[in-house]
């Protein structure tokens, strides 16, 4: 998870705060609000999204292919390894 | 997970809100206000970035490089169409990354990690991870190339790049940091200017659009020059960097029209300036690359200031310095997503080194070791440019099915989700690039290990 200091959460008691300031606050949490979509703010990017679930088919395909771009790339450091000497 | 349009209405439950939030809502309101007033062409400059800073940040050292070697060994002929053909297929690439990154506000690392299991996500983090430390050897070379047409050593090239990464850091907002690194991505210009330079031949130029003559001479080394262009064009750092970069700059599914635009002017301005450093490679072709000799053939500035004068060979040192340098912003800040986003931690430049230890100390870490290598005496240069961008074009396929597997994911992207004719373009695009790099690893393989002869 995000380890981020909160600017604005319960850390800081409302009844702590004074009038003045309190209603500063609520403006500054508004505009933050405004301008960003709820989904964009750390706490809600900081929650995984679900696992999605992949078919035997596309899981076997994904290890070939992994598999395979492994072996390719061993041949390519080998080579490279190869040309140096 | 499909994400619904822009907050308009009150919020019912407050989410504890950070100073990445007021950060980026910071831009975000600016955003706001310019559309509101209607105000385009501000709109447009708020948005471009990620999209520019992918395509120029991959016309970086090694690639300019490959595209220089391309020009002097193969002349103007097949690569002039090639090129801008490599970055049509990046745009299609990255305009997916760029839409992801919008629509979900999440990296490339963490949605890999999160949505298909973490053998995946760390899979992807650890290609990323040793392409992009080859990858950042070259940009290191490739400024050093540059400084030492100006006497300048190898310390004041690995000084150059890392006090360039730390001095970017500052002032923890995204907007600052990618607004110097845009700055400094539109003086990839040079190597047109070194083009123009070389005096080229307008009508050899224009007749090669018809893709000949075809490369000849060994089928090796052609392979590997096609391999090292196509990695020259796309790579996975692209792909971490477009998404992480659009979360982080917090776009959203209604700037995607403008993710758009700034992805394809970022492709052209890339193809022409790529196209560029072909032409002025292609002055040394009468010559056989005879000259490259400097750095174990790495040295194109010197070999240019022999055939077409001091200011070409200035004005290409000059641009090989820039594009190591940006790159090697735009390359440790894909290796600190990718690093941050797979631990899940902080990972904005909206965030001070304090918040998000990792994110800084992963986009700084990468550059150092890099940076280091660069000075062992007698390291191969051009053989570590050319195939840093082998290994990306072979690595790259996995993290291209990802991306377009990501696309298509209702789940995540609703009905921003890739449409039919996306999805022929971008499978055409992972079987092509797939195709060229097992080729060569595997032609250069058996010729290596004397199975073929």
């Amino acid at each position: 998870m995000k380890t981020q200091t909160p600017i604005m959460n319960d850390a800081h008691p409302i009844s702590s705060i004074p009038e003045q300031d309190l209603q500063a606050h609520e403006r500054f949490e508004d505009e933050l609000i405004l301008h960003l979509e709820r989904d964009q703010f750390v706490a809600e990017t900081s929650r995984p999204v679900p696992r999605a679930a992949l078919s035997p088919r596309a899981t076997t395909g994904l290890w070939a292919l992994r598999i395979f771009v492994v072996l390719v790339s061993l041949m390519v450091i080998y080579t490279f390894i190869d040309q140096l000497h | 997970m499909a994400v619904t349009g822009a907050t308009d209405s009150p919020v019912v439950a407050l989410p504890p809100l950070t100073g990445e939030d007021a950060a980026r809502s910071s831009d975000r309101s600016r955003v706001h206000h310019a559309r509101l007033g209607g105000k385009r062409w501000w709109l447009i400059w708020l948005l471009v970035g990620p999209g520019i800073l992918a395509m120029l940040g991959e016309n970086d050292g090694p690639s300019m490089i490959a595209y220089a070697s391309d020009g002097a060994q193969y002349g103007l002929g097949f690569f002039v169409p090639f090129i801008p053909l490599l970055f049509a297929m990046a745009y299609v690439c990255q305009e997916m990354c760029m839409r992801v990154g919008a629509v979900t506000h999440r990296g490339y690392g963490e949605l890999v990690l999160q949505r298909f299991g973490s053998v995946w996500g760390w899979f992807a983090a650890a290609d990323l991870t040793l392409t992009n430390l080859v990858t950042l050897v070259a940009e290191f070379v490739s400024i050093r190339v540059g400084l030492a047409y100006f006497h300048l050593g190898p310390v004041v090239a690995v000084a150059l790049g890392l006090v360039l990464v730390v001095f970017t850091f500052s002032g923890g907002r995204y907007w600052r940091w990618e607004r110097i690194v845009l700055g400094m991505a539109l003086f990839n210009g040079l190597f047109l200017v070194a083009a123009i330079l070389v005096k080229p031949h307008v009508g050899a130029i224009v007749s090669s659009f018809d893709f000949s003559p075809f490369p000849g001479g060994s089928f090796n080394t052609l392979l590997l020059l096609i391999a090292s262009t196509i990695g020259a064009t796309v790579t996975p750092w692209m792909i971490f960097f477009q998404q992480g970069a659009s979360a982080d700059k917090g776009m959203t599914p209604r700037d995607i029209n403008h993710g758009r635009y700034d992805t394809a002017v970022g492709a052209v301005l890339a193809a022409v300036f790529g196209v560029g450093a072909l032409i002025a490679g292609a002055a040394l072709l009468t010559h056989n690359g005879a000259g490259i000799q400097g750095f174990a053939g790495a040295g194109y500035p010197e070999a240019l200031r022999r055939v077409a004068g001091g200011a070409a060979g200035a004005v290409f040192a000059l641009g090989l310095v820039e594009a190591g340098a940006v790159a090697i912003l735009t390359i440790s800040a894909s290796t600190a997503y990718a690093a941050a986003e797979c631990v899940g931690v902080a990972h904005s430049f909206n965030t001070f080194p304090r918040e998000a230890a990792l994110f800084y100390a992963a986009n700084f870490g990468v550059a150092l070791i890099a940076a280091v290598v660069i000075l062992i005496p007698g390291a191969p240069l051009l053989s570590i440019a050319l195939n840093a961008n082998v290994l990306a074009t072979v690595l790259l396929p996995v993290g291209l099915v990802f991306m377009v597997m990501l696309a298509n994911d209702k789940g995540l992207m609703g009905r921003w989700a890739n449409k039919r004719s996306t999805n022929v373009i971008g499978i055409s695009v992972i079987a092509f690039v797939g195709l060229c790099g097992a080729a060569y690893g595997i032609d250069a393989f058996l010729l290596t290990t004397h199975l073929i002869g």
